[in-house]
Order: structure tokens, then sequence, then C-alpha cells
């Protein structure tokens, strides 16, 4: 990436963003506290650990390797500028401002305008945090599809690791509290991890049956096991159902095995490069089978170090 | 309610919608760019207003859906898509122009890309604080605080107070008499004036509403100070509030803008409601069915202000903005399933895609196969709006002195205190209490503040649909416009109002008296 005068390299390695070029990210830091410039890596990633456990990037990082989102540094530049020079189009009336209300007869009063000031100073908050949240996400799309896959396989994990120990203190508040075991939904993040899946699994799922990815349905599994995968109905009624951890989008998906020699992958069992054991299935309502599978690293397709790594870099495995 | 569910349902529909947007080629039926954002905004309007979801995870979902396909379109490489649609590795190496980037950079700006409700109309700063009453001739009575046991009272009037002053003439119309819990005041319409030639001319600046002219004052001398609160727009509606409220025993009151005459009220009561007692009937209706009635109703409103567009020897077809309308009502009702708020034994999607069905509306995803029985008013709209023309023939101005308070409606009490003709168009006005006014509006803009569905059949057999078209919010009573559509003709002697809500239904039915305002 751009940094200074130069271009850097910059490494995803072992679930951390490193920057070989910046040895003392954090010395920077301290230097750009007290008035230094701050290095374009050492930015980036604070923005890395600023998005590290934010559930939009599930939303807006790609579905697979068919869905590259191709952004340039010079885009992110682009738009960091136009949002320097408001770049805004359209027009939003502020509210209480002039509208289809009753006709006043009199001057508004001190406390109108200052409602209405404060909700200018609201407006224009809610404005620049919206710029910097398009421009990080900018910047986080612009390292490539290898990094945004990672990142969206970081945040998976850090809330399945939140939901496994929600499972865990309700079960055994559950069981403490009626004998019976039994979990309930973890606000506000659920929803969000259904979709990741289900936007990620459905294409995969198209690919491995011919099924309309729109006749896909997923839930979240929690508690033991890798959890299910049935084919139900038929016709325009035909449903697969898919119940799988949120940690199947970051120990699968993202790791590229999600569909491997012709099996559905569904878990990892021995985790390792370039040869790995997972679990998989043939076909829906069956039991996963144990598949030892090896990867192979295609020569970089995008031109090595002088462009972002691409899906096309990512590696191919195999059983 | 099942909150979860519904935030998961929105998700799902925003994956779907961009899988389905972002394929090399859509599904005709899919709509033209943007159609999936409208209806994900559309569905969260409707998990919004029934309180399944908040309005911040709503517009976080758009934000996001924004952001992601706009990072999809702007780099150039139209078609490729989430949906395995394309092999990896193909066209990989286009970037989006920079100055794509800041098109992208302004389009989401905001990135909650607008409000999900528009705005709430504006309230007047209460009054214009004119006091009315020039020249007392007695002190005003002691403060009275009626609503402390005292029941409303509300008188329909029907008269005129003329008005001459400084070259000006005009009338001031009295269509009702309130006393209420919030205090006393008049319903009243201003005529247009007449202008002296200076005032034509411009030479002098006219007063058009010369409210400090007016005094009022009751059967035992005492006066009242008047306080004006202007209705808005071109209606020229006032309500004159009288401070302090008047005893509830006085018998009328004069009404006058010296040097001419001044106008009795008569607030005896006529003896008993106008026309009868009010009928009540249970009804058992669920926040689903209740907003999906809201939304047929809205549909019926809207189709009845625009004509058929006909072609010779081809069928009729439904105007765009009544065709725009129907996206997304399968998925309104899948996400009011989801969350638990409809039954999907509910009776009413069946009539809604039979509504759909009668206004020629395609692609609006109802499962259910189209009822049979749609309830008469809506026959009689739907018969309104096939065989209207756009040439038909304005109704004439004018006013009718009409009142009635209706029993509660699911915590709502409403109060009818008049009617108008003005441009082509009815604006009933009421008093509500029990309503709150925050500004919020549901799919297709229906007003959510008003949570009452509100017709009016007139005297030839016709049912005229009303809406909220203008509040004067003022806690705890709000007057309320409702537009009646079609407009109610000056031919109609009597009206029968029929209010209802999720738990009950309102029937009344009430005389007119009209007023010719020149």
């Amino acid at each position: 990436m751009p940094c200074g005068q130069g271009r850097h390299i910059v490494r995803w390695e072992a679930g951390t963003l490193r920057l070989p070029s910046h040895p003392d990210a954090e010395a920077e830091l301290v230097l750009a506290a007290l008035g230094g410039e701050k290095a374009r890596c050492v930015e980036l990633a604070e923005t890395w650990g600023r998005h590290a456990e934010d559930l939009s990037v599930l939303a807006i990082g790609p579905r697979g390797p068919a869905d590259e989102i191709a952004v340039s540094w010079d885009d992110v530049d682009a738009a960091a500028q136009a949002g320097q020079r408001g770049g805004r189009i359209g027009y939003r009336p502020l509210p209480g401002g002039p509208g289809r209300g009753p006709m006043r007869v009199a001057s508004p009063s001190m406390p109108t305008a200052a409602r209405a000031q404060a909700r200018h100073q609201q407006d224009m908050q809610e404005r620049e945090r919206a710029a910097r949240r398009r421009n990080d996400m900018l910047s986080l799309l612009a390292l490539g599809y290898g990094f945004q896959v990672r990142l969206i396989g970081q945040v998976a994990q850090a809330h399945a690791d939140r939901l496994d120990e929600a499972t865990e203190t309700e079960t055994e508040t559950a069981e403490a509290v009626t004998g019976v075991t039994g979990v309930t939904g973890v606000t506000g993040i659920t929803p969000a991890l259904v979709a990741a899946i289900a936007g990620r699994l459905a294409p995969v799922a198209e690919e491995w049956l011919g099924i309309d990815p729109d006749q896909v349905v997923v839930s979240l599994h929690r508690g033991s096991g890798w959890g299910s995968v049935e084919l139900t109905g038929r016709g325009e009624q035909r449903r697969l159902r898919v119940s799988l951890p949120a940690g199947w989008l970051a120990r699968v998906w993202a790791a590229g095995l999600a569909l491997t020699g012709r099996h559905l992958v569904v878990a990892v069992e021995r985790a390792g490069w370039p040869d790995a054991r997972v679990l998989a299935l043939r076909a829906p309502g069956t039991e996963p089978v144990p598949l030892d599978v090896h990867a192979s690293q295609p020569d970089p397709v995008s031109g090595g170090r002088q462009v972002r790594p691409t899906a096309a870099d990512a590696p191919h495995w195999e059983v | 309610m099942n909150r979860e569910g519904g935030e998961t349902f929105l998700r799902l529909l925003a994956e779907t919608e961009m899988r389905d947007q972002l394929a090399p080629s859509p599904p005709p039926w899919r709509g033209g760019p943007g159609a999936g954002r409208v209806k994900v905004k559309l569905v969260g309007q409707a998990l919004t207003a029934v309180r399944a979801l908040d309005t911040d995870t709503v517009e976080d979902i758009l934000a996001d859906f924004d952001l992601a396909v706009s990072v999809r379109r702007l780099h150039g490489k139209a078609g490729q898509g989430p949906a395995g649609t394309g092999l990896p590795g193909a066209g990989l190496t286009g970037t989006m122009r920079a100055a794509s980037a800041a098109r992208l950079a302004a389009q989401v700006q905001f990135g909650r890309s607008g409000p999900l409700a528009p705005l709430a109309l504006n309230r007047p700063p209460g009054s214009t604080g004119s006091p009315g009453s020039a020249d007392p001739r007695d002190p005003p009575p002691p403060d009275h605080e009626p609503g402390q046991g005292a029941a409303d009272r509300f008188v329909p009037l029907g008269l005129t107070v003329p008005l001459h002053h400084d070259g000006i003439s005009g009338d001031l119309y009295l269509m009702s008499f309130a006393h209420t819990g919030s205090g006393a005041r008049f319903i009243a319409l201003w005529g247009k004036p007449t202008l002296s030639p200076q005032h034509e001319l411009g030479l002098q600046n006219p007063e058009l509403f010369p409210i400090g002219r007016f005094t009022v004052t009751d059967d035992r001398g005492s006066a009242y100070e008047l306080d004006f609160t202007h209705g808005g727009g071109s209606e020229w509606i006032s309500e004159i509030n009288l401070h302090p409220a008047p005893p509830d025993d006085i018998c009328w009151l004069e009404v006058a803008a010296p040097p001419s005459p001044a106008v009795r009220v008569d607030l005896t009561p006529a003896g008993g409601p106008p026309g009868g007692e009010p009928e009540v009937s249970e009804a058992a209706l669920s926040p689903g069915e209740q907003l999906l009635i809201m939304l047929a109703e809205q549909l019926l409103t809207v189709a009845a202000q625009f004509p058929l567009a006909q072609r010779p020897g081809l069928p009729e077809i439904s105007p765009r903005p009544v065709q725009a309308m129907g996206a997304g009502l399968g998925d309104v009702i899948a996400g009011l399933e989801a969350v638990d708020v409809l039954s999907p034994l509910s009776p009413i999607p069946a009539r809604l895609a039979a509504l759909c069905a009668s206004l020629r509306i395609g692609g609006h995803g109802i499962a259910a196969a189209p009822a049979d029985d749609l309830p008469e008013r809506w026959l009689s709209l739907l018969a309104y709006y096939q065989r209207r023309k756009p040439d038909t023939a304005q109704v004439r101005d004018g006013y009718a002195a009409v009142t009635a308070a209706l029993p509660e409606l699911d915590g709502i009490r409403l109060a009818l205190v008049g009617l108008h003709n003005t441009q082509g168009t009815t604006v009933l006005h009421v008093l509500a209490r029990g309503v709150t006014r925050e500004g919020r509006l549901g799919p297709f803009s229906v007003d959510l503040d008003f949570p009452l569905s509100f017709w009016l059949r007139d005297n030839g057999g016709r049912w005229h649909a009303a809406h909220p078209v203008g509040w004067n919010p003022s806690e705890p009573e709000h007057a309320i416009g409702l537009l009646l559509v079609p407009p109610l003709p000056r031919s109609t002697t009597w009206v029968e109002v029929l209010a209802g809500g999720r738990s009950a239904e309102v029937r009344t039915r009430l005389p007119l008296r009209w007023g010719f305002p020149s």
C-alpha cells in the first residue's frame, strides 16, 4: 500500500495484521500524538482494529470469490477529498424546518431556534461519523480480497466467541435454575451473523447442489456439534435448511474451504497449511466425514507485491 | 413479539435484494436499480411501525446495504455479484474510477441515507398571542379549570361574524364551539376579505386578520381575551381560544368586531347528540392487521387521486405511483408474520391481494389468494377510482357546522368540530386526545401517530376515506385536519362516521348544516 513516498507491505499472519515496514508502530503512534505525522500504514492498522468486531464488515464485504470488490488507493483518496470538500448532494430539511406544516404566524421562539441549532449540530456529527466510517471501509476494502475475507473471519470469530461464552453462561444458569438446558439469542449479534452466513453459503450451495440461492434457509447453530444440513420439499417449496455455528465463517469460509472436492465443508478438525483435516458433507442429510485436504497456492495473478491480493491469489484446496 | 426475528428477516431480505440487484441479468420482476433498497426500506418501516425494530437498527441496515451496493456498482463491473454469478478471477484488476469514488462519497455522505420517516408537521408557535378583547367591559371571570369533572361541550354553530375595518370587509365563519379540558375555543374559518382601492393598489398594507378587533363576552357580561391559532396554509382555518375558559353553565356568548353588530352564539345543547348515540362494536385486530389496513386505505386514497391510464384497445393500467406502491407488500406481510404480529390465518393479506388485483397492481408478491369479500367502503372507493375522469368537476367551496364526540377508541378520544370544502378538497377538523405527535410515518407515508381507520359515508351511500393532512399539536389535545377522499359534495345532508381501531369500531350518524362563504 502507498505510505509516505513509497509503497509498504502489509501482512496478515496468524490472525494479526502486521506492518513489516513499521517495526515499532506504537512508538510512531506516540510521536503522532505529539504532533508528528502518522504513517498511512499505521493509520490503516488502527482502522483495522476499529473494525475488527464491526458487524457491518460482514454486510459490506465480499460474499465469495466471484464477488470481488475492487477499490484502489486512488479511489480512497478521491472519496476522502470529496468528503473534505463537503460533496453533499440533495437537501435534507432539518426536522422542524420549513415544510408542509401549518403556517407560522409569529417568529420562531428562542427555544425553537435552539432546538434547530442542536439538531443541526447533531446532523453534522452524524455526517462526520458516516464519512469516517465510509472512508474506513474503503481503506479496508482497498487492501484486496485476501485481507477482506480475513477481516470478515476475524469479525465473525470475535462474535462466535462471544456467543459461545453466552451459551455456556446461559446453559449453566438454566441448569442451575430449572434443571434443563436451553439457550436464548444474544441480542443484536445473531441476526447479523445469520445474514452473513446466508449471504456466503447461498452461492456455495448453488455451486454444490444447483439450488436457487433464495431457497437456502440458514439458522445459527449454538452449542456442541457442527450443526445440520437438510434438503426438504420439491419444486418451489424446495429448501436447503442449514444450521451452522458462527465460527464456520472464520474457520471454513474465510480459509477458502467452503466447497472442497464437491463436498460442503462444515468444520475444521485440524487446521494447518498446506495440509488440514476437515469435516465435510457429500450430500445434504448425511453425516459429515473427515477429509484430508491439501492447499496449493497459485502464482501471484495480480502482479506480486505491486498490487493487492485478489480472489485469484487465494489458495485452492483439494481432497 | 419476536424482535430478533424481525432484524434477521430484514437483514436476510437485504442479502437477497443485493444478490438479485447485482446479478448479471437481474430477473425483470425484481425491478430496476434501487428497487431492492426501496423494498428493504419499506419492510423496515413496517417493522418499525409495529415497534418490532427501532429506527436506528433499520437505518444501520440500510446504510450497510447502500455502501455494499455502491462499492460493487461503482467499479464499472456491473453484474459481478455475490450469487456465484461469475468466475473467480474474472475481471479482477479493474478499480472504480476516482470520479466514481467521489460520487460514492457524496452518495453515502450521510451514512444513513436519509430519514426513514419524513418530518413532523410544524406546530404553530402556540398562538399569535394577540389579545382580542380590546375594551373589556368587565374584568375576566376567575380562572376556571374545565375538565375537572365537567363534561366536554361541542356545539355546532354555523354563524357569520361581519368585519369592516380600515378599508377591509370580510367575514369570520364560526363552525363550532369546543370546550374541553384543554380550554374553550371557536373553530373558525376566515372568509376572503374585500379590500379598499388603496389596498388593491398596494398603497396600504392590509392586516388580513385583524384579530385585535374582535371581542367576546358572555351572558354575565364577562369579557374574554382571545388567542388565535392559525391552522395554516390556504385553508384559513383558525382556533380562537378564550382566556380564561368560560364557566360551564353559561348559555351564550356574543362575538363582535365593532362597529359591526355582535353575533350571539347559543351554547345550549339541543338535547342529546345530534345524530343519536354512537354504536360501538368490538374488534380484535393484531398490530400487523391494523398496519395492513392502514396501507390498504393509503393505497386506495392515493389511487383515487390518479385517473386510470386509458389507451384505446388496450387494458387500463394503473398510474406509476400506484404501481410502485404494490412492490414489496408480500415482503411486508412476511416480515409482520416473522415478528408474530400477523397470524398466517389473517384474512387481511387476501383482501390486500384482491385490492391490488382491482387496482391492476402486479408484482406485489402477496402469497395469499385474492379474497372475494372486500369491505364495502373499499369497494366504494374502488368504484370511484374506476369511474372517475380527469375532468371531474370540483366540489364547491363551503363549510358544514358539525360536531360529535366519539367514544374512546384504543385510548384515543376524537371530537369532530367542523368540515369545510376549499379548492376541490374536503377537510374534516377533529380534536384528538390520547395521541402523541412524534412524526412517525410508516410505509407509503401512513401517519402512524393517527392509528385509526376513519371513514365517512354520505347520504348517497358513497364512502370517503379520511387521513391526516395537518396537525396542530398541543398536548394533551391536538387539532388535526383529515382530508376526505373523494371530497364531500355540498349536497350531502348527513354523514355516517366510522372510526376503527384495534379493539373496537364506532359508528355515528350526523346531520350537516352547510354554510356558504363567498
